[in-house]
């Protein structure tokens, strides 16, 4: 016999391992039982399971990381529901009746893809507003925050300050989303945080915004000829599309566009 | 509440796991600090789809908690990093099974582990230190069996190799 044949070996591996079927492990026990290759090839292997029980460890979580999990489940479970996408089929139906009943809104929720998006923006600002995870450089200096990008996504998003129309910028930071590294902003108004999710897209049509209610958050989608966008917040309706409209044209004052 | 009941009987089924979820993270991240945070992201992905997994049948909530843990690395691996790791993250069964040995080191048989390109690494992790069934293996790597038989002999093959040096 040739246990150089690695399928050989496999199976002999799999034989010594107990997950050969019983017709096939009788024929090899027969085999081995008067083989000296194969019997130093079970004795090497039974010394490599030993020498790995005695030198590769199983490692045990500790109770910090217990807590990290726990309290992410929690985090995961509270606010947003415990499960986003089966929350979604009796929500779509109630979006079509939405869509009806603001007829401007546009379809685009529906779609299957947007949703599952939609649910990262609104995990990844819930998850923002723990302790801690709001930002990644604080800075109301929209000229410390643009430049802080730098190096760490592969577009320079454009970032703007609106104190001076009652929401000042905070500061900015990373997050993932639809595949991809995008630049998160976060501005304050009062006690509440918005978040800004902006990533280039392939060159299209500008469309939206469009608006999605969950649990107490609203989330807002449009798309400029070079960005789409994803604004989350808790605050109020009105105020929020008065905020959306103010990045809009200060967008499209940047990059010359009309949209 | 629905809801919190749902997270109560999501902790039971998953959280003993944990410690088999963090030493899988650990080997494919080779560090704790990633490894921790790769565990954090399953736990929640396997949160929002607890009702993928009450739905199928015959998968042990640790083989299906270990699958989550597993793409959660390597796709952690493809978005967060863009070094030396990612690359060998992408090697394909048919390039090279191991690393080059670092000449100074002194082998041991955890660092030959190491060293060994992730899809054999894992299978070891998964049989050696977890007692997976070859079945279990093929569903969480998402391989067929007969790959993770002959990955699993390869891969004790070369820790052989290795264990004879530390001789």
């Amino acid at each position: 016999m040739t246990p150089a044949h690695p399928s050989f070996e496999a199976q002999l591996d799999a034989y010594l391992d107990g997950e050969l079927a019983s017709t096939d492990a009788r024929e090899l026990e027969a085999h081995v039982a008067q083989c000296a290759e194969c019997a130093r090839f079970r004795e090497g292997r039974l010394a490599l399971r030993a020498a790995i029980a005695a030198e590769v460890p199983a490692f045990q979580a500790s109770d910090v990381l217990r807590g990290r999990v726990r309290a992410a489940l929690k985090n995961t479970a509270r606010p947003s529901g415990l499960n986003l996408l089966a929350w979604w089929r009796p929500l779509a139906l109630a979006a079509s009746f939405v869509v009806v009943a603001l007829g401007s809104w546009s379809l685009a929720w529906q779609r299957a893809a947007g949703a599952a998006l939609a649910d990262d923006v609104l995990s990844s600002h819930i998850r923002s507003l723990m302790p801690g995870h709001l930002t990644d450089v604080v800075s109301s200096d929209q000229h410390t925050v643009k430049p802080w990008f730098n190096g760490k996504l592969d577009y320079s998003p454009p970032v703007h300050d609106f104190a001076a129309q009652g929401f000042p910028l905070v500061g900015g930071r990373l997050d993932y989303l639809d595949g991809r590294t995008v630049a998160v902003l976060t501005y304050g108004r009062r006690q509440h945080f918005i978040n800004v999710f902006l990533w280039p897209r392939a060159r299209g049509p500008s469309g939206g915004p469009n608006t999605r209610d969950h649990q107490g958050y609203h989330l807002l989608h449009w798309t400029t000829p070079d960005y789409a966008y994803w604004v989350a917040s808790d605050l109020g309706t009105a105020e929020l599309r008065d905020f959306v409209r103010l990045v809009q044209r200060a967008d499209s004052a940047e990059t010359g566009g009309g949209g | 509440m629905l809801e919190s009941n749902e997270l109560a009987r999501f902790e039971a089924a998953v959280l003993p796991h944990l410690d088999a979820a963090y030493t899988l993270a650990r080997y494919l991240t080779r560090n704790d600090h990633d490894a921790e945070d790769v565990v954090q992201d399953a736990c929640v992905r396997a949160l929002k789809y607890f009702n993928t997994f009450r739905g199928e049948q015959g998968t042990s909530a640790r083989a299906w908690l270990l699958t989550i843990v597993r793409n959660t690395a390597y796709s952690w691996h493809k978005g967060h990093r863009t070094d030396a790791l990612t690359t060998e993250f992408d090697e394909t069964e048919h390039s090279h099974a191991v690393a080059d040995a670092d000449p100074d080191a002194k082998e041991t048989l955890g660092r030959a582990l190491e060293r060994l390109a992730p899809e054999f690494r894992e299978v070891i992790v998964l049989r050696e230190l977890q007692g997976l069934s070859y079945k279990e293996i093929s569903d969480v790597a998402g391989v067929p069996v007969g790959t993770v038989m002959s990955r699993l002999s390869r891969a004790r093959t070369h820790l052989q190799r290795a264990l004879r040096k530390e001789d």
